[in-house]
């Protein structure tokens, strides 16, 4: 009878085990994304120091950074660089007219409201959130983006009504 | 009837003590003039447009599944020469003291600092109970996770959660609007004028008929409003305390 209850015991702790590795899985898969052009930040962030805000435009004025369009690459690398393998395929896209299909590394759910210029002018730096971008060559999410993970700074800094549910959740 | 509602006030004394929203910032409300309201229900279609409220078919609304957040209702009086006809728009009346408050068993819907009574898509579950306890029958549940067709999905408004299956939600008094006017604000480094918080419905209402602003602020017309001799409250004797005031129809 003991030995009945203890193999059902541990069939239980093995599924539970087995569920909770795969949602730990398919958390972690996509940390950092394959991306259709070897954009490397390091070399535009870190060896060339080009402020991050220069491509993501939007950051301070918007509620997403914006991804910069091709127009953008285009405006310096009409020039610098031509030769580049990489740089033909953006050429390509840009001949297409058609924009370069990123992988999104940093997602958030429909259901959360997060505008980045009030974080921007409330002072946050980029790299709080996002890491030290400028040493990376392939882009890699460092934070969990999880709800705890909000709120410790939410806490910290004591956002005004930081905490209520409906400031982040409309 | 009587001692149910006895029992609900015991209720909400215990979950809330009493005068608790008159220590937020805001206090948002409606006033809606009954007397201009002509039943056009412009309000009705613009709440779905700016929400992403999905639009259910006649099957659904035949199940009793139908998404309007605003409805109007219409009340017919007398016969065929002497008729009289109301109509009167109810939307989520926000209620201080609100019945759904004490009935979500996961709090998925409580008091934010606008004076606002919001619920929390991600933590509801759908046990329907603030549906069963809302007196005004304003609350409409997600049956499926409803699509758009190919080209009006890009109509959706982004600023406002598409929510999914299982899902309770209701009149949000377009807090999406409220909250881009104080962003604004904050950036000007100045105080939200009264009337540049405008809600879908106040917006394309033809009439007029529908105020929207902060009853905080005694110098608001919606407070002036508020204070007319014919203003009155649906179900006041629940003593919900809601939010949305109505100006009653003068008839000869």
């Amino acid at each position: 009878m003991i030995l009945k209850k203890l193999v059902i015991l541990a069939a239980v702790f093995f599924v539970a085990f087995v569920i909770g590795y795969g949602i730990d899985a398919a958390l972690r898969t996509d940390l950092d994304p394959v991306q259709p052009i070897k954009f490397s930040h390091k070399i535009h962030a870190g060896t060339n120091e080009i402020p991050c805000q220069f491509c993501h435009i939007y950051a301070e004025r918007s509620r997403v950074s914006g991804v910069p369009n091709v127009q953008r690459c285009m405006g310096c690398h009409k020039i610098i660089k031509t030769e580049s393998p990489e740089i033909k395929k953006l050429t390509a896209y840009w001949d297409k007219r058609e924009p370069i299909p990123w992988t999104k590394v940093h997602n958030l759910p429909d259901y959360v409201y997060f505008p980045h210029k009030r974080h921007i002018r409330a002072g946050r730096k980029c790299a709080d959130c996002h890491g030290d971008i400028a040493s990376m060559d392939r882009v890699r999410r460092v934070s969990s983006l999880q709800m705890g993970w909000c709120l410790q700074c939410h806490k910290k800094y004591d956002v005004k009504n930081g905490q209520a549910c409906w400031t982040c959740h409309i | 009837m009587s001692g149910v509602i006895d029992k609900i006030k015991e209720r909400l004394k215990d979950f809330r003590r009493p005068g608790y929203y008159k220590e937020f910032d805001h206090h948002y409300a409606i006033v809606i003039d009954v007397d201009r309201c002509n039943g056009c229900e412009a309000c009705v279609v613009s709440c779905y447009a700016e929400n992403n409220l999905p639009v259910v078919g006649e099957q659904g609304c035949e199940d009793n599944r139908v998404f309007n957040w605003l409805r109007i209702e219409r009340y017919i009086e007398g016969e065929y020469p002497d008729v009289k006809v109301k109509f009167i728009p109810v939307m989520c009346q926000q209620c201080d003291a609100a019945p759904c408050e004490i009935g979500c068993p996961v709090y998925a819907t409580y008091h934010n600092q606008d004076g606002l009574n919001v619920q929390v898509y991600n933590r509801c579950v759908g046990t329907f109970t603030c549906a069963t306890y809302c007196p005004y029958d304003v609350r409409r549940f997600n049956w499926f996770s409803y699509k758009w067709d190919k080209p009006l999905d890009e109509q959706l408004n982004p600023d406002v959660t598409v929510r999914e299956m299982g899902v309770m939600e209701k009149c949000t008094f377009c807090i999406q609007r409220i909250r881009g006017v104080n962003d604004k604000a904050k950036d000007g480094k100045r105080k939200v004028k009264d009337g540049e918080i405008q809600t879908a419905c106040a917006q394309s209402c033809p009439t007029g008929a529908i105020t929207f602003g902060d009853l905080m602020d005694p110098e608001s017309k919606v407070s002036k409003l508020a204070a007319s001799k014919r203003g009155y409250k649906l179900f006041e004797n629940l003593e919900t305390k809601p939010s949305v005031i109505y100006l009653k129809r003068v008839m000869d």
